[in-house]
């Protein structure tokens, strides 16, 4: 929501602050541009120099075909690997909202021992790095694989997303308790005072109040699912659309440039779509919705 | 009266467990555990993922020695440290501020163009790490096929190709690392805290503009007061994972971007040596404990100071 | 006392968890493999078809009517035989089955990537798992660790029943699969890397290439001579640089100035890395003069291999290029060169390689030193867990070994080496293959695909075959076989990767005259002896000449 709404603003000052935005912008937009257009050109376009950018579409006609060279190599199912990223990113992004939001409630309304210690051992856990974390993990995992039982494909998926939902989860509970906080106690009293139980309260009360903060949750934990390459590499039974970019890319000596642009604009196409729907359904209906 | 399950899920202790088991044991199986694993490990020869062979074999410290040994030896710590306390240092300042300053003055313009912008912020964090880190490969290439290059010798400005990752030493190769961390670093701010301010309810903001109050006053009177927690949080967090982030300098150093004696920071540091050649991971666990220890006592003392202690305060909701 | 109780509850919850720890690890290990039963077996004999049929039986007695594994490759697109030849051994064996009436078949999933070292960094991961291909074709480097974590198949006990096929191997191609003195894989390819001349900008500048590949060969023509016609082609404004070479890393290609200056970098007799100082030194020293004069880019370690190097080299602006064989065909399928009339990227036609290179040796250092080219074989190595995912596999586990290696045996046959060869540049690695490709006749099959391969096959590589077969290309591939008379392999160690990594940034260093290669020399010393392990497997021979000097 934006003060846009409320009152008439003074057009100088912001178109001041839009131009400051633009400014600050305008790497990311060069950057990302020279991306999209050298998957539209038969070699990479990285300067201001015209003579670079040759246009042509074979680039994502290959790429559509499952090829990762013009010439050679073996067909591979893009849209295969695209179904496995989003079923990754989506599973993750659910368990995290899922349970995140229920332990963001509890810390932030139930008082229980330990609590502050609970939160700041989540959070500086944050500290250990990703790379030596992971052969804990891979342990358990071994430990874990007779439970698969001849579907390892299927068991591996649910791994990956469960390992790495578990991730973003102490994130997911320090935002939601900031949240929840911000929620006066007189909306929930009134609703336990009418017999209402903690679980009814929390879902049909309390998420609608937050849905920004769900919202968050629910992009970053997409994000996380969606970009993850070291779980994916070790433990999952297929390839994702990010193994695919980077197998491709490795070290450019090989890499078949504007190619791999074609894929890389392809990767960021649901991403792009899972944020702004993601922001229309949750945060236009906030704004109707009950606030203090 | 009969003792139902309905009675039995009201009741306060098991109703809070209810809420919190779920988090509990997926953080303890996925989380402490396997760090606790580490710890262990670190005490282990553990390489090449062979746990069957090295997992029951303990060496002791030998691991730990092996690293202080390198800390004291490499000739490249000195310029390691010092580029790590620099690019965590700036861009930690980067990350919150940029975060705050772009979530606050997305608020005061029009809501599609905002929506626009911070699609465009997003993206640094939504493409994958090797496309980002190409990205800035090409962008600040030393040579003529750099786009930043083509573009300072269009407008005249230089005659020849600057070598940005390696010609300007170090704030060459340091300004490059904590320009594409920082891109990727300020959403994460930015969505965070324009969530909470969108929770900010407006009456507040109106109010405050009947009082003739600012945007610059509104934002530092109203807003910041109110997003202490998320503040807070985002500080600390950014800090611990600057601490152990190297995918994206990873890349730009392995392709030649940035000068390899002040692009590598701690934990690429560790990374390299630990995985060149063999995936030493009894040493690489060695090193995660130090690096934990080391940020946990970081983050610890930024929270103090921050106040997290007044910030927890007894939860009301319990009748 | 309250002080006390509050500690003593945390060493309860240490203890607690240390335990658990512990436990935890005790249960993973007591996970015993599976009770040993009377393997079923086929004794080979060294008769291909009469042992494939054989374990076809034993197969079959055992009711299974189907085998799958799984290949892993990676490499240029144009090696995608590296997967095809393991999709065409089992196609062949199948046949050879349907032949004898043997009702089994064997089916392969197929995994090509282009970069190597990731793909074995996933099997590494993925081998404990039991997630990782059957086979895996990638560089021998990484047979040393594969071998000494037990995650590849001993198979020197198969191969010695094959002796006939060994020895068609050619020797020193054969070393690059044995390690500790037991053979863990077959070799599948190799390639040399020459030093490509531009004929243009040589006689631009008035520099005279005919018989230089000879010169070269017998120690005449050295790194000084690579010098003094470096600058004369740059002062005459015939090229922009003199030498260009590979970025990014100093293996394989610079790892040759050391054996070009007689250095060693192994020790067979200790097993140990060498670190030879005057050798390095030497090789530091050339790069050194050679970025001073402007010969080679101070920044060439920086440079971008698309839109820069292979520009360069196509484009005729280095007199010198210290390329690899497979660089023939790959400026046939990749659009680098910049049409000089429509300014289209595309790739160039066989004819204009030819006409714009000359290939020799890679250059002694100095007078008195021999020629040297270096190969990085590739080689096929078989899971110790193959054939892991068909059924009763405690049981017949030694026939999916040994049916494992029956098809390595048959992807060895010289058509499918020597199709790879030629799509893909690569050099053959046994002398049937290399003789199939000298023959005129059975290239122009080829190129017509009349050759007997599968359908499949046939169609994956259709493409390839049309960009690349023609006499020209073989005739190149004819001419550089001699290079392998010269070859060196690097070292076979775990720890060798971890060495080239910290000879690159001592050549990075020297090239934009960051330290003088005296100190390079003692960069790269002190950056050995900080990591213990590694210090321990590396000697230090040799010192620093005092008098020595370059061109």
């Amino acid at each position: 929501m934006s003060l846009r709404d409320v009152e008439v603003r003074a057009r100088k000052t912001e178109a001041i602050i839009a131009l400051a935005i633009i400014l600050a912008t305008s790497p990311i937009i060069i950057g990302f541009s020279l991306i999209i257009l050298s998957s539209f050109s038969k070699s990479m376009v990285t300067n201001f120099d015209p003579s670079s950018f040759y246009p042509t579409l074979e680039n994502w006609i290959n790429l559509f075909q499952g090829r990762s060279a013009a010439v050679g190599g073996l067909r591979e199912d893009i849209l295969k690997y695209t179904l496995n990223t989003a079923v990754v990113a989506l599973g993750v992004s659910l368990v995290v909202t899922l349970v995140g939001t229920m332990s963001g409630y509890a810390i932030s309304r139930m008082n229980f021992r330990y609590r502050k210690h609970f939160l700041l051992l989540i959070l500086l856990l944050h500290a250990f790095p990703g790379s030596v974390l992971i052969v804990g993990v891979y342990f358990i995992y071994r430990l874990m694989s007779p439970i698969a039982m001849g579907s390892i494909t299927t068991f591996s998926f649910f791994y990956v997303i469960i390992a790495r939902a578990s991730l973003e989860i102490p994130m997911a509970i320090w935002l939601m308790k900031g949240f929840f906080d911000l929620i006066p106690w007189e909306v929930e009293w009134a609703a336990l005072i009418d017999g209402a139980s903690r679980l009814t309260i929390w879902r049909k009360v309390m998420l609608p109040l937050v849905k920004p903060g769900i919202a968050a949750i629910l992009l970053f934990g997409f994000l996380a699912g969606w970009q993850d390459l070291i779980y994916v590499r070790t433990f999952l039974a297929e390839k994702t659309l990010a193994t695919f970019i980077e197998y491709n890319l490795g070290t450019l000596e090989f890499a078949e440039m504007p190619l791999v642009a074609a894929a890389a604009t392809l990767y960021l196409l649901p991403t792009i779509i899972f944020f702004i729907t993601s922001q229309h359904l949750l945060l236009r209906v906030s704004l109707a919705g009950l606030k203090r | 009266m009969e003792y139902k399950l309905k009675d039995f899920l009201r009741n306060k202790k098991y109703e809070s467990l209810i809420f919190i088991l779920p988090a509990l044991i997926l953080i303890i199986i996925f989380y402490i555990l396997p760090v606790a694993l580490s710890v262990y490990i670190s005490f282990t020869p553990l390489k090449n993922w062979n746990l069957d062979r090295y997992l029951g074999t303990i060496v002791g410290f030998r691991n730990y020695e092996r690293f202080f040994h390198m800390l004291q030896y490499d000739p490249i710590i000195r310029n390691v440290f010092l580029t790590t306390i620099v690019f965590i240092g700036i861009t930690l300042v980067i990350n919150v501020l940029g975060g705050l300053l772009l979530a606050l003055a997305t608020y005061f313009v029009s809501e599609k163009f905002s929506s626009v912008f911070r699609t465009l912020w997003l993206l640094p964090r939504m493409a994958p790490i090797a496309v980002y880190s190409l990205v800035w490969y090409y962008f600040f290439h030393g040579s003529n096929i750099g786009t930043l290059n083509s573009f300072l010798m269009y407008l005249g400005l230089i005659k020849e190709p600057i070598s940005w990752g390696y010609d300007i030493i170090p704030w060459g190769p340091w300004s490059i690392i904590i320009f594409v961390n920082g891109l990727v670093g300020v959403s994460f701010g930015m969505i965070i805290f324009t969530s909470a301010i969108s929770n900010i309810p407006k009456e507040l903001v109106i109010a405050a503009r009947v009082d003739g109050a600012s945007n610059w006053q509104i934002s530092t009177k109203i807003f910041i007061p109110l997003m202490k927690w998320h503040i807070l949080y985002v500080i600390t967090w950014q800090l611990l994972s600057l601490l152990t982030t190297y995918a994206h300098i990873f890349l730009l150093v392995q392709w030649g971007l940035v000068s390899k004696q002040y692009g590598t920071t701690w934990s690429l540091y560790i990374y390299q040596v630990a995985f060149t050649g063999r995936t030493d991971q009894g040493l690489a666990a060695a090193a995660g404990v130090i690096l934990v220890i080391v940020g946990g006592i970081l983050g610890y003392i930024t929270l103090r100071i921050l106040g997290f202690e007044r910030m927890i305060t007894k939860p009301r909701g319990d009748i | 006392m309250k002080r006390l109780k509050a500690i003593s509850k945390y060493v309860v919850i240490g203890i607690v968890v240390v335990l658990i720890i512990i436990a935890a690890v005790a249960v993973f290990l007591m996970q015993a493999p599976p009770a040993k039963e009377k393997p079923t077996k086929v004794e080979l004999t060294g008769n291909f078809e009469k042992d494939v049929v054989e374990v076809g039986k034993a197969l079959e007695a055992n009711g299974i009517s189907e085998v799958t594994y799984s290949v892993w490759a990676a490499g240029d697109p144009n090696s995608i035989m590296r997967v095809l030849g393991i999709v065409e051994a089992a196609n062949r064996i199948n046949k050879i089955w349907s032949d004898n009436n043997v009702n089994v078949k064997i089916r392969i999933d197929t995994r090509f990537e282009r970069e190597f070292m990731p793909l074995f960094e996933e099997y590494l991961s993925k081998q404990p798992t039991g997630q990782a291909s059957d086979f895996l074709a990638n560089s021998y480097i990484y047979i040393s660790t594969l071998a000494e974590e037990g995650y590849i198949l001993d198979i020197t006990d198969y191969v010695s029943k094959y002796s006939e096929l060994v020895n068609d191997f050619y020797p020193t191609i054969f070393e690059a699969v044995k390690w500790k003195d037991k053979i863990y894989a077959l070799p599948q390819d190799t390639e040399a890397r020459p030093l490509y001349f531009r004929k243009d900008v040589a006689a631009c500048a008035g520099l005279d290439l005919t018989s230089l590949a000879d010169k070269v060969k017998n120690g005449e023509f050295t790194w000084s001579g690579i010098y003094n016609w470096a600058k004369q082609a740059k002062e005459a404004g015939c090229a922009d640089w003199g030498v260009i070479h590979r970025k990014g890393s100093a293996h394989p290609d610079l790892i040759q100035f050391i054996y070009a200056f007689g250095g060693k970098l192994y020790n067979p007799d200790t097993g140990k890395l060498v670190i030879d100082k005057e050798a390095i030194y030497k090789w530091l020293y050339v790069e050194w003069k050679m970025a001073r004069d402007g010969l080679i880019p101070e920044n060439m370690m920086e440079w971008d291999w698309g839109k820069q190097i292979h520009p360069t080299v196509t484009g005729g602006k280095t007199l010198v290029f210290i390329g690899g064989t497979w660089h023939w065909t790959e400026y046939q399928t990749r659009s680098y060169y910049t049409d000089p009339t429509t300014g289209e990227p595309r790739a160039l036609t066989a004819e204009e390689v030819k006409e714009f290179f000359y290939y020799t040796l890679f250059p002694a250092g100095e007078s008195g030193k021999d020629p040297v080219t270096l190969s990085q074989p590739f080689v096929w190595t078989i899971n110790s867990r193959a054939g892991e995912k068909n059924p009763n596999y405690d049981t017949l586990k030694e026939l999916y070994h040994e049916l494992a290696f029956l098809i390595l045996v048959k992807a060895s046959d010289p058509d499918i080496n020597a199709i790879h060869s030629i799509i893909s540049a690569h050099l053959p690695v046994r002398k049937a293959a290399a003789q199939l490709i000298a023959d005129e006749n059975w290239v122009n099959k080829l190129k017509n695909l009349e050759v007997d391969l599968s359908d499949e096959v046939k169609d994956q590589i259709r493409d390839i075959v049309a960009a690349t077969v023609n006499p020209i290309n073989t005739e190149f591939l004819a001419d550089v076989s001699y290079m392998l008379d010269y070859t060196h392999i690097a070292p076979i160690h775990p720890l060798y990767p971890k060495l080239a990594d910290i000879f690159k940034d001592a050549v990075d260093m020297v090239l934009r005259n960051q330290k003088d290669p005296a100190a390079a020399v003692q960069y790269i010393i002190d950056t050995v002896n900080a990591d213990p392990d590694l210090a321990a497997e590396v000697e230090i021979i040799g010192e620093i000449p005092s008098e020595w000097s370059y061109p």
